[in-house]
């Protein structure tokens, strides 16, 4: 006897390896493994930013999109594992693997900590709460870094080293390239277990979740949890690739507004649609600077025009509210929709 | 009764640092803390009452904030330049200046609210998680163009010679501007409260905040109301921003994001949809901010945040708020 569910299931493990997605998936992976062989530092510090930055979205989108809570405080568990590990191996003597592993230990399980604190006391009144709290909490957490300078090194942050293979550029590389597919692989597999449906459930209707006998908050508040702790593992690789932690760069508010938009661009509620919203973004991002020599060679002595072309995050927030507007599911999204429409 | 226990909690609160410290800095942080709790009040009314009403968790008030900030500079910096208002050792003129700045960030804040309600909230009525995004996007453009259009730093804002300096009653140091602040902040609650209380219009938008389908079935169109509020939050936002900023005495693109947080933690403290509550709340921000940031400045910001935590804890929906 097999329960509707189950039939579901079964169907779709016996189409797992026709479906074009995992293609390009191993594609994706196989050209991310190939890219140290091109000789541009540039080229592969970009390639493991946008793995790094993809993952990043994806454990966001498992916040908005599959359970349907904003947050604002998720660069805030992106900085905890970077100071963590970043603290731990400048402040615990020499670079040692211990040292790297005790702090990301306790970065995860502030993260965890922190995370289900928040959801305790705001998701159980109102999930709006929790975007504001989370905002709240975000600027405290910015506030502290910068505050404690004589332990985070304050507004300069903190330049740690690395041991061993993380010190070697190409080594560092695969081994975080290994830590992203295995979030992504867990990330998946979160969305599609049993308690992702539930998630998912709450997420479309929580009043009705409620009522089935889901208590909704304990749902969210593990989804935040995970959430959180896989941001704080990105946080330290994110922190071990760049070698230099500081609050701007890991906690503040533009790594939340530059994840937003990524998972806007990639599509909300989809999970592989980051690596689409980080690679635009990203790419962008690293392009940019070049035009506004041009903008300033163009119109050479208006400061309005210089202006216009270096502030370029005022193009991303239109950008933004347009696709809001428009394509509110996001290139992954919108695709699927085309395909399965065609069907 | 228990209207009663939330206005003793800040008497109790506000008299508790007598303790620690002499009773003269007290008075003078006192004063502080009430000017601040005034100046966030004027950017949590608009907040909670576009929430209550409109169920719009409105993110580009900030933004909003500092484009009145900015259109205020403007204007005390034009009419300072052009007459020498500011620096004119006369109260008419001076005062008659601060009406006009306040006038400025008013009529900015009031247009910037009616593009932003009208082209920006409307579409997604309904839909937090969309509301939250675009009233987001709305804050990146409007502080953008602000670094645009005044440039990325700082700048210094012009006082008024009138409310420079201080008055020195009896030992005490009373600071003028932190004055002024609060009379424009209780004049703002009276204005607010008898608006709501006294006319037709403040019932309608309390039924409003009640129930909103109701109202429409009674043949008010909702929607008027709700440009209307939106505006009139978004003034309150704008003068807000333009007297933080002669209270903090420079402007700057980012400030409004800043006051944004300390706004919501207000909101979330009162009770989303309540007034009252936002009054109480920024009291209690205002004057525990300033006695924390006496006794022990690194933990301000914290004590803040814990006030709302415990808070939070012992009334879920906030002082005043009806859990809605």
């Amino acid at each position: 006897m097999t329960t509707p569910v189950e039939a579901a299931r079964r169907a779709e493990r016996a189409r797992r390896w026709r479906r074009p997605t995992l293609w390009l998936r191993l594609g994706l992976l196989a050209a991310l493994v190939l890219v140290p062989v091109v000789p541009s530092f540039q080229l592969l510090d970009l390639a493991l930013k946008i793995a790094v930055f993809a993952a990043l979205v994806a454990s966001y989108d498992i916040l908005i999109g599959y359970t349907g809570i904003v947050s604002f405080g998720h660069a805030m568990f992106f900085g905890f594992g970077a100071y963590g590990v970043a603290l731990a191996v400048t402040r615990g003597g020499g670079p040692t693997w211990s040292d790297l592993g005790l702090g990301l230990a306790a970065a995860v399980g502030a993260s965890a900590l922190v995370s289900v604190t928040i959801g305790a006391f705001s998701l159980r009144v109102k999930a709006i709460f929790f975007a504001m709290i989370t905002l709240a909490f975000a600027e405290f957490a910015l506030i502290l870094a910068v505050q404690l300078g004589p332990l985070t090194g304050g507004e300069d942050g903190l330049s740690p080293r690395f041991p061993g293979l993380l010190a070697d550029r190409r080594g560092a590389y695969y081994v975080i390239l290994a830590v992203v597919v295995i979030l992504f692989g867990a990330m998946s597999r979160f969305v599609g277990s049993p308690l992702g449906r539930v998630l998912q459930a709450i997420r479309d209707n929580e009043l009705r979740a409620e009522a089935l006998g889901y208590r909704t908050f304990v749902y969210q508040s593990v989804a935040s949890c995970f959430a959180s702790v896989v941001a704080t593992v990105l946080g330290a690789c994110y922190a071990v690739w760049v070698g230099y932690v500081n609050p701007e760069s890991t906690l503040g508010i533009h790594i939340m507004l530059d994840i937003l938009l990524m998972v806007i661009i990639g599509g909300i509620g989809t999970l592989w649609g980051g690596i689409i919203g980080a690679a635009f973004l990203l790419t962008a991002q690293a392009f940019l600077p070049n035009l506004r020599g041009l903008g300033a060679a163009l119109l050479p002595g208006s400061a309005l025009a210089l202006r216009l072309t270096e502030r370029w995050p005022l193009y991303f927030g239109i950008l933004f509210i347009l696709v809001v507007f428009f394509f509110p599911k996001g290139v992954v999204g919108s695709v699927r929709e085309t395909l399965s429409r065609r069907r | 009764m228990r209207r009663a226990a939330p206005g003793a909690l800040v008497v109790g609160l506000a008299l508790l640092p007598l303790a620690a410290i002499e009773p003269r800095v007290y008075l003078t942080l006192t004063i502080a803390g009430l000017a601040m709790g005034m100046l966030i009040f004027l950017v949590a009314a608009g907040l909670t009452l576009i929430f209550g009403l409109m169920d719009v968790l409105n993110f580009a008030h900030g933004a909003l904030f500092s484009w009145g900030a900015y259109a205020g500079f403007t204007v005390l910096v034009l009419l300072n330049q052009e007459l020498g208002w500011a620096e004119a050792p006369s109260v008419g003129l001076n005062a008659l200046l601060l009406l006009a700045a306040v006038a400025a960030a008013a009529a900015v804040g009031l247009v910037l609210g009616v593009v932003v309600e009208r082209v920006i909230v409307r579409p997604v009525y309904g839909r937090h998680m969309f509301q939250i995004l675009i009233t987001l996007g709305a804050t990146i453009v409007l502080e953008e163009l602000i670094r645009i259009g005044w440039g990325p730093n700082d700048q210094v804002m012009p006082v008024p010679f009138t409310f420079q300096g201080s008055w020195d009653l009896a030992d005490v140091i009373v600071l003028r501007f932190p004055v002024v602040a609060i009379v424009l902040g209780l004049a703002v609650y009276a204005a607010i409260a008898l608006v709501l209380r006294r006319t037709r219009v403040g019932l309608i938008v309390r039924a409003g905040v009640e129930n909103g389908e109701m109202i429409q079935v009674l043949g008010h169109d909702i929607h008027r109301y709700f440009t209307g509020v939106f505006a009139a939050g978004s003034a309150l936002a704008g003068v807000g921003g333009l007297m933080w900023a002669m209270f903090s005495q420079s402007v700057r693109p980012g400030m409004g994001g800043e006051q944004l947080i300390f706004a919501f933690i207000v909101v979330i403290i009162g009770g989303l949809g309540s007034v009252s509550g936002s009054l109480l709340g920024s009291l209690i921000v205002g004057l525990s901010y300033n006695y924390v940031a006496f006794l022990l400045p690194k933990a301000a910001i914290g004590v803040t945040m814990a006030l709302m935590v415990v808070i939070l804890l012992l009334r879920p929906a906030g002082l005043f708020g009806s859990g809605k």
